[in-house]
């Protein structure tokens, strides 16, 4: 068993465990489901997996050039690459600027969203139809789209080379406007009458009543926007320099500086399990909330 | 009639959208606009000058058999990634649907890559593909392959393809295996009671019932191959060798960035714009046929 089935795994064992089942139910399931069913699953998600777990054993090795499927064993230089990664080479730094971007886009999103679809649910007020056709129609205009008046536009304000650069254009969400107008339209409207009647001012309900009861679609959509943000790469690249670049920018740098040496790949691996830990940490661990986040999503 | 309208406030109303409708004004709708309108100029390199020159850009990339080159090349990298992932994720699902042990840790492990940061995917394949140290150079060479998309333009298309397909696999999952969990299971008893085999009911049954869904996910794959796929090229071929992975988001950013061609930029950023409007109407048509009859 793999490094990452094994984590993921830990749940399941644990409710196994406590449910008491037999090693000798779970094979005759197992056969039940049909032991070819299982072959084929595991060979496919094991492909799925391979390319990472390369990654993962070439990060403890001391060198990093591996010519064929033998030399996949760990080495004993774990400790040394990462450290040498983190702090010698500061990728440390990438992965600040890459947590810094991702929590400020999640924060501001979540925000400013909560905020227009209190408006556009809980307000009878005209246009707010077109208003809301207005934020879903910037679906079409990802960053390629703008990119040069986008560019210019950041610099012209002086933001270049700044945070605000690489959060604030991200802040308008179609998709999170979306999602949480859709749950809230299933939230039974008698609530926000009654709210009304206690003289319950629409902040107030908001932030006493719709976010506690939105617990589930709120981590769903927070983890969906944390990946989205940490897996920003070309705008990032264009508009921030060294000082401020993310985390996936910053491995070109690694590679860069570790050329040097024949442990580039080594640690240009390592690098990568860096940069990948923290958005799959985030969906291994909320994986229920985004599932049901994304059927939303849907329909 | 119950409602959720209680509040009118027209001020407060304006205020809570404000700060969505600010950054979508400034930050999405004006650069687009203005992105319609630099397309019209020719911008001088450094004095940021404009002159006026009407379709002039739009008539260099109707006559660039570099920019129909890299045209082509896009549409066929994301039709073999669309075909690609979606294959690939339909067996997957369906194979997660049919089992009972294991199905949580199945269902992990296949959705994980949505986490992937395409920069890590670019920079593990690159490794493991290398033309004289990759991991599995050596193994494919005993094939009779000689690896080398350093300089095969065949190649390097079809490795961004693989890396591009394993990144979206897990979306794909995670949306296919919540359509294919809707499914009544009456319907798969009576199959099964038929003598219908799995690779049939998987292909009449299942797929028909599923088809809103993949509609919406062939049009967000189409999506993801023309922008989401912009660090795989710049991370492993930067659109080489001899322009075989040029694909149209990296040519303009090639041109905007490198060649500070910010009019022929403009003009191919409308170009895909129109692209996605197109694909979005698409989608909007097909859900809205689909829509009568359920799913």
């Amino acid at each position: 068993m793999t490094l990452l089935e094994t984590i993921v795994d830990v749940p399941n064992r644990a409710a196994e465990y406590l449910s008491g089942e037999r090693t000798g139910d779970r094979l005759a399931r197992l056969r039940e489901d049909g032991l070819a069913v299982h072959a084929a699953l595991a060979s496919l998600v094991l492909l799925l997996l391979f390319p990472v777990l390369v990654a993962v054993i070439v990060s403890t090795k001391e060198s990093g050039i591996i010519t064929g499927l033998g030399g996949l064993v760990p080495g004993g230089n774990t400790y040394a690459n990462y450290y040498r990664a983190l702090v010698e080479l500061e990728f440390y730094r990438y992965m600040l600027n890459s947590l810094v971007m991702a929590s400020v886009v999640v924060v501001g999103k979540l925000v400013v969203s909560l905020l227009a679809v209190l408006a556009v649910v809980y307000y009878r007020v005209p246009y707010k139809d077109i208003v809301f056709l207005f934020i879903l129609f910037t679906l079409l205009l990802p960053v390629p789209v703008r990119f040069v008046p986008l560019y210019r536009l950041v610099t012209g304000l002086g933001w270049n080379n700044t945070v605000l650069a690489i959060t604030v254009p991200y802040l308008a969400s179609a998709t999170t406007v979306f999602v949480l107008r859709q749950h809230f339209l299933s939230i039974p409207p008698s609530l926000v009458e009654n709210a009304k009647l206690d003289g319950v001012g629409p902040l107030e309900f908001l932030w006493r009543v719709l976010i506690p009861m939105s617990k589930g679609i709120l981590v769903g959509v927070s983890v969906i926007i944390f990946v989205y943000a940490w897996n920003q790469y070309l705008w990032p690249l264009v508009i921030v320099g060294d000082d401020l670049q993310v985390a996936q920018v910053g491995l070109g740098q690694l590679r860069g500086q570790a050329q040097a040496g024949d442990v580039a790949w080594a640690l240009t691996m390592t690098g990568s399990v860096l940069t990948l830990l923290p958005p799959l940490v985030l969906l291994v661990l909320f994986r229920k909330p985004l599932l049901e986040t994304f059927s939303i999503q849907r329909k | 009639m119950a409602t959720r309208e209680v509040f009118e406030s027209r001020w407060q109303a304006a205020a809570l959208l404000l700060p969505t409708v600010l950054v979508s004004i400034v930050f999405l709708y004006a650069p687009a606009v203005r992105a319609f309108e630099l397309s019209l100029f020719e911008v001088g390199f450094g004095t940021g000058e404009a002159d006026f020159v009407g379709l002039e850009n739009y008539r260099t990339l109707l006559t660039s058999s570099e920019y129909h080159l890299s045209v082509l090349l896009t549409v066929l990298f994301a039709v073999a990634v669309v075909v690609g992932v979606m294959s690939f994720s339909l067996v997957v699902s369906f194979l997660i649907h049919e089992v009972e042990v294991g199905k949580g840790l199945y269902l992990v492990s296949a959705i994980w890559p949505y986490a992937l940061p395409p920069a890590v995917a670019g920079f593990v394949f690159f490794f493991l593909l290398h033309p004289d140290l990759g991991v599995l150079t050596r193994p494919i060479e005993r094939f009779g392959v000689d690896v080398d998309w350093f300089s095969s333009g065949p190649q390097a298309f079809a490795l961004i393809t693989v890396v591009a397909v394993w990144k979206q696999v897990g979306y794909n999952v995670i949306f296919m295996s919540a359509s294919m969990n809707n499914i009544p299971g009456s319907l798969t008893e009576t199959a099964r009671l038929d003598g219908v085999g799995r690779l049939r009911r998987l292909l009449w049954v299942y797929a028909p019932i599923m088809s809103p869904t993949l509609a919406f996910l062939a049009v967000m794959n189409t999506i993801y191959a023309f922008f989401g796929t912009f660090a795989f090229i710049d991370v492993m071929t930067q659109g080489g060798p001899a322009g075989a992975t040029n694909i149209l988001i990296f040519d303009l950013y090639r041109d905007a960035l490198q060649n500070f061609e910010f009019g022929v930029a403009s003009a191919k950023s409308v170009v895909l714009f129109l692209i996605v409007g197109g694909l979005m109407y698409v989608q909007f048509r097909v859900t809205e046929k689909h829509a009568y009859y359920g799913g």
